[in-house]
């Protein structure tokens, strides 16, 4: 692929990833999970406080980066930003995944490259989450960095790669507690590329690989000394022979030093690295006890492959799979050579099929969790569909490929608009789990109402009685409310008096039913499909809201 | 320049002021703001993903006995229905009284969104002694502005009576009603009409709280042959 055509296709990839991403990110109310962390970031913007909590919350990467962008935004208030600003962190980090992509140039060349680009940035499952306020867009992204920098530094060893993939390790690893899942699949795979592949007389790239030679293509070559001194590299020593052991060391100390900083709050909290560690008592106990989130090992497969839900439309991101299978194919396919770049391919497929093998075999599963080994089958699929061209020599069959292609890729960017802009907390989404309903927000709406009629305005005593699985996220859409209680029971309140506003789940309003019924109003809203809330109103409040006028 | 807008800025600064305090609740001497420690919410994690219908508790508390006048009957099975929108996005208008009270897909009409009406003639007028009514009973939720008039007159301009009605804020504009909203069960919403004299049966809903539409699985009216 030539420079410009390449240059054409991964600039339309940019484009197409920052429209999906970045357009109307309030379009869906805060999930619970995002209003979670939003009032963590919350406390950190306020008040500077930030202490790990190894039982919930994973890292605090998320925190920390979404700090300038909430100061800029907010000017230091979490009242002062949206919930669109919010995302548009975790959209930026999807963003940046895209542009990551061009470290891998020298690895997988131009083609592979520009495909995963627009693969990635048209796939909806990576659309829809890098527009939810969570850990996972930026656990994606270091890992791209991670993986990129690991195999620039084995491509051509050198202080700078070590740094860089050591401080992209301690930043997965101060966002979430599952890198440990890619660290251990990704070194289980360096070893199988290694005992795999070693000892293989090393051969041109294009012989290698079954490919043949093109003019334009020149993978990051530079001159053909670069060529001699990479290819005397590769004859004298397998990969492990190309670490060196203080290359390693800054490496490791480099994942230490960030994660340490975040993990301690930049040294304010000495025990927040060791809790780090001890988390992973917590979340392997987590992953394998039977609780709500236990789904079958087919359950991110399957979600990906072809899905529907009630009589909701077709899912469907089987192209990424399919030439994700042809990518694995070729790579394993390839004749063994030991430069680095021609192993790469073998590590990526390897190391896919573990990541996937380790998350799959977790019972504990969520949609957004797929997305670290889904993005080692975006990159397969680059590498697939560019070996596919490559194996096709009749023009008529490779324009029918990039036919069938063009269809593909239509297919994923209508798939994705559906999921973010049709429907964005539908539960005939797929990727729509556990999310709040558009109906709260009318209730949040009615508060506001209600707030604005009031001498104290947000000032308004609220009360909130329900369990914590039924709060969030009022906590988010109520943040600029000044007097709010949350109490999980109604004997956990005491004397519960008679507040203006009175928020409890419907169990605990027909506990109080007969307490409330006088003197209140109540209503119905709906927090999740399934999960009501009620909002009560004394009558003296709604009535100086919603009582005509003489 | 500046010193224009500097001008100008005082004295809107200290009506905006003035204006704040006059707002905030008046203060008595010798007392202050009892200031107020509340709890903070509790952090957990993901909440269940209910995917499939009747995972919740059951909130409502099973309905009692209900005495109506010895020779009371169904009077609504198979009586024509005619609705606000009479090409419902799924069903037909005739699943309204069909006598199939399932919950599962096939049994209910869906109506376009905002506020809709079906209407039962029960050919004749009789004393009305209950209504019941299932909306959609296969998950949680709530029907918004649920109104049940009765009338003799078809059109329902004359003699109009509200027997249920649960518009607090009368966003629907046929009056504002003191009934409480309540969750849909398979056990359907008895409401109690007090004998009422009427031919036709209109009810009326303004959505849920799933979504915007507004459905019915079944309308059952109950009654005495008019004296």
């Amino acid at each position: 692929m030539k420079k410009g055509v390449f240059a054409g296709f991964f600039l339309a990839a940019l484009l197409a990833a920052a429209v999906l991403r970045l357009t109307q990110l309030g379009a869906r109310p805060m999930h619970h999970d995002e209003a979670n962390q939003a009032l963590k970031l919350g406390a950190l913007l306020e008040h500077g406080e930030y202490r790990y909590d190894k039982n919930d919350h994973h890292g605090p990467s998320l925190y920390y980066l979404s700090l300038p962008f909430a100061l800029a935004a907010s000017g230091g208030a979490l009242a002062g930003l949206s919930e669109a600003e919010l995302r548009s962190v975790t959209a930026a980090f999807g963003i940046g995944t895209v542009l990551l992509l061009l470290l891998f140039l020298p690895l997988i060349g131009r083609g592979p490259v520009a495909a995963s680009a627009i693969l990635l940035a048209l796939s909806p499952a990576m659309v829809y989450f890098s527009r939810f306020y969570i850990q996972e867009t930026l656990l994606v992204f270091f890992l791209a960095g991670f993986l990129a920098f690991l195999w620039r530094y084995l491509h051509r060893p050198g202080w700078g790669w070590a740094a860089a993939s050591g401080v992209f390790a301690g930043l997965m690893y101060a966002t979430k507690e599952t890198a440990a899942i890619s660290f251990a699949a990704a070194a289980a795979a360096l070893l199988l590329t290694f005992f795999i592949r070693r000892g293989q007389p090393d051969r041109p790239e294009s012989a290698a690989t079954g490919e043949h030679p093109r003019p334009d293509e020149n993978r990051g070559e530079k001159s053909p000394r670069d060529q001699k001194k990479k290819e005397a590299l590769g004859k004298s020593s397998g990969l492990p022979a190309r670490l060196r052991w203080d290359h390693l060391l800054l490496a490791l100390a480099a994942a230490a030093a960030v994660s340490f900083l975040l993990f301690s709050s930049f040294l304010k909290n000495s025990n927040g690295f060791k809790e780090s560690i001890l988390s992973f008592k917590v979340y392997f106990i987590r992953a394998g006890e039977a609780g709500f989130h236990v789904h079958p090992w087919f359950y991110y497969l399957q979600t990906l492959f072809l899905s529907r839900v009630k009589s909701g439309p077709l899912w469907s991101e089987a192209l990424i799979l399919v030439l994700a299978l042809a990518g694995c194919v070729s790579a394993f396919r390839a004749r063994p050579s030991s430069r680095p770049s021609a192993r790469f391919g073998f590590f990526l497929a390897a190391f896919t099929i573990l990541n996937t093998a380790a998350y799959s075999a977790i019972p504990y599963k969520t949609p957004w969790n797929a997305l670290p080994f889904y993005l080692g089958f975006i990159l397969l699929a680059g590498f697939g569909l560019d070996s596919a061209l490559r194996a096709c020599r009749v023009p008529f069959l490779r324009l029918l490929i990039l036919l069938g292609l063009g269809i593909g890729l239509l297919h994923l960017g209508i798939q994705s608009f559906r999921a973010c802009f049709r429907y964005p907390a539908d539960p005939r989404n797929p990727h729509v789990y556990a999310q709040t309903s558009p109906d709260f927000l009318k209730l949040v709406k009615r508060i506001e109402e209600i707030a604005s009629h009031q001498p104290e305005g947000r000032g308004l005593l609220i009360k909130v009685i329900a369990g914590p699985y039924e709060i969030w996220p009022l906590p988010w859409y109520l943040r600029a409310f000044s007097r709010v209680g949350y109490w999980t029971s109604a004997a956990e309140v005491g004397e519960i008096g008679r507040p203006p506003i009175l928020i409890t789940s419907a169990e605990e309003a027909v506990r109080l039913e007969d307490g409330l019924n006088t003197v209140y109003r109540s209503e119905y809203y709906e927090l999740r499909p399934g999960v009501l809330l009620v909002l009560h109103v004394r009558d003296d409040i709604w009535e100086a809201a919603f009582a005509p006028e003489d | 320049m500046k010193k224009v807008s500097f001008r100008l800025l005082l004295p809107a600064l200290a009506a905006a002021l003035l204006t704040a305090r006059a707002a905030a609740p008046s203060q008595e001497p010798g007392k202050e703001e009892l200031k107020l420690v509340l709890p903070k919410p509790m952090f957990i994690g993901t909440p269940r993903n209910i995917s499939s219908p009747n995972l919740e508790k059951i909130t409502g508390k099973p309905r009692g006995p209900f005495y109506v006048p010895a020779g009371t009957k169904l009077l609504s099975l198979h009586k024509p229905v005619t609705a606000s929108d009479m090409q419902p996005v799924i069903g037909e208008v005739s699943y309204v009284t069909d006598g199939e009270k399932s919950g599962e897909d096939g049994y209910f009409v869906e109506f376009g969104p905002g506020k809709q009406y079906v209407q039962i003639d029960l050919k004749a007028a009789y004393e009305l002694h209950a209504i019941l009514i299932w909306h959609y009973h296969s998950q949680a939720r709530v029907y918004r502005d649920v109104v049940v008039q009765v009338s003799e007159d078809k059109d329902f301009i004359a003699g109009v009576t509200t027997v249920f009605n649960n518009d607090h804020d009368n966003s629907s504009g046929l009056g504002a009603g003191r009934d409480k909203e309540y969750i849909e069960t398979a056990e359907g919403r008895l409401i109690d009409p007090r004998g009422v004299r009427a031919r036709y049966v209109r009810l009326w809903s303004n959505g849920n709280t799933s979504n915007d539409m507004n459905h019915y699985v079944e309308v059952e009216v109950y009654g005495t042959p008019a004296k």
